[in-house]
């Protein structure tokens, strides 16, 4: 599998230092705040073992799901600029997906990408074709046949 | 988790390039199994199981019509598929906000 597929890309731009960003992703009270957080859960647990190799695990207590378990392992810790780990919550899907954190310093503060691989599994193809451009394919294939009549209910 | 299973049946569905072959070839409108066979070197057999696995996944409806067996496309799992991405993609960008919001409170 080709690594653009099934590919979330997040950028934000930050007011503060590389360092301090870089650093809020593996202290356990700033990350337990944003970190997996979701904006009607509450984080019950946030246990990290900051080092290559070292696990992850936040617990979130959803109200329409109960409590979800992220867990994952570090995999490159490179501070302030490169932070990598798998991640997965496995009462949900056995799958691991893998987040990488690139952190540029800028005239303001610092430049954020996060990159979540794998975020649709894997099901071994031949062809290396993208499901991202799968997906954009067959969209625009529909959406030229049946032009707006299929997207809203 | 239904969402997910549906989600799954979507992939394994177009994990496929026989299967893709299939959709585009109904994205220009309903045909009956008979015809779309006739476009592959598979046999009929082999047709109707990727048709099975597509209508699995929704993603192909059958209707009757006397004898006939007519197969139309239902794209609506793939914009399923496309907002599963984009919840992906909003869910992250409200955590890095987040993050944003902690890191500026702390340095008041």
């Amino acid at each position: 599998m080709t690594a653009e597929m099934a590919r979330v890309v997040v950028t934000h731009s930050f007011a503060a230092p590389p360092e301090r960003v870089f650093d809020a992703f593996l202290d356990q009270q700033i990350a337990r705040r944003f970190l997996f957080a979701t904006s009607t859960g509450q984080m019950i647990t946030a246990q990290i073992d900051a080092r290559v190799g070292g696990q992850f695990c936040f617990i979130e207590r959803r109200p329409d799901m109960g409590d979800v378990r992220h867990v994952g392992e570090y995999l490159q810790i490179e501070r302030p600029r490169r932070l990598v780990f798998t991640f997965g919550v496995p009462q949900f899907d056995p799958r691991m997906t893998t987040v990488t954190i690139e952190i540029r310093p800028s005239a303001a503060g610092c430049d954020l990408t996060l990159t979540n691989d794998g975020v649709l599994p894997d099901y071994a193809e031949r062809n290396h074709q993208g499901w991202s451009r799968i997906l954009a394919g067959l969209l625009a294939a529909y959406d030229g046949v049946h032009a707006g009549g299929w997207q809203k209910d | 988790m239904g969402e997910y299973k549906g989600l799954d049946h979507t992939l394994i569905a177009l994990a496929d390039p026989t299967r893709r072959a299939i959709l585009a070839r109904l994205s220009s409108g309903e045909a009956r199994i008979t015809d779309i066979a006739v476009a592959f070197p598979i046999s009929l057999n082999s047709v109707s199981k990727h048709l099975r696995i597509l209508e699995r996944a929704d993603l192909v409806r059958r209707r009757r019509l006397g004898r006939e067996h007519l197969m139309a496309l239902n794209p609506r799992p793939l914009d399923a598929m496309a907002k599963w991405i984009t919840q992906q993609r909003a869910l992250w960008a409200w955590r890095l906000a987040e993050l944003e919001h902690i890191l500026n409170k702390e340095s008041q």
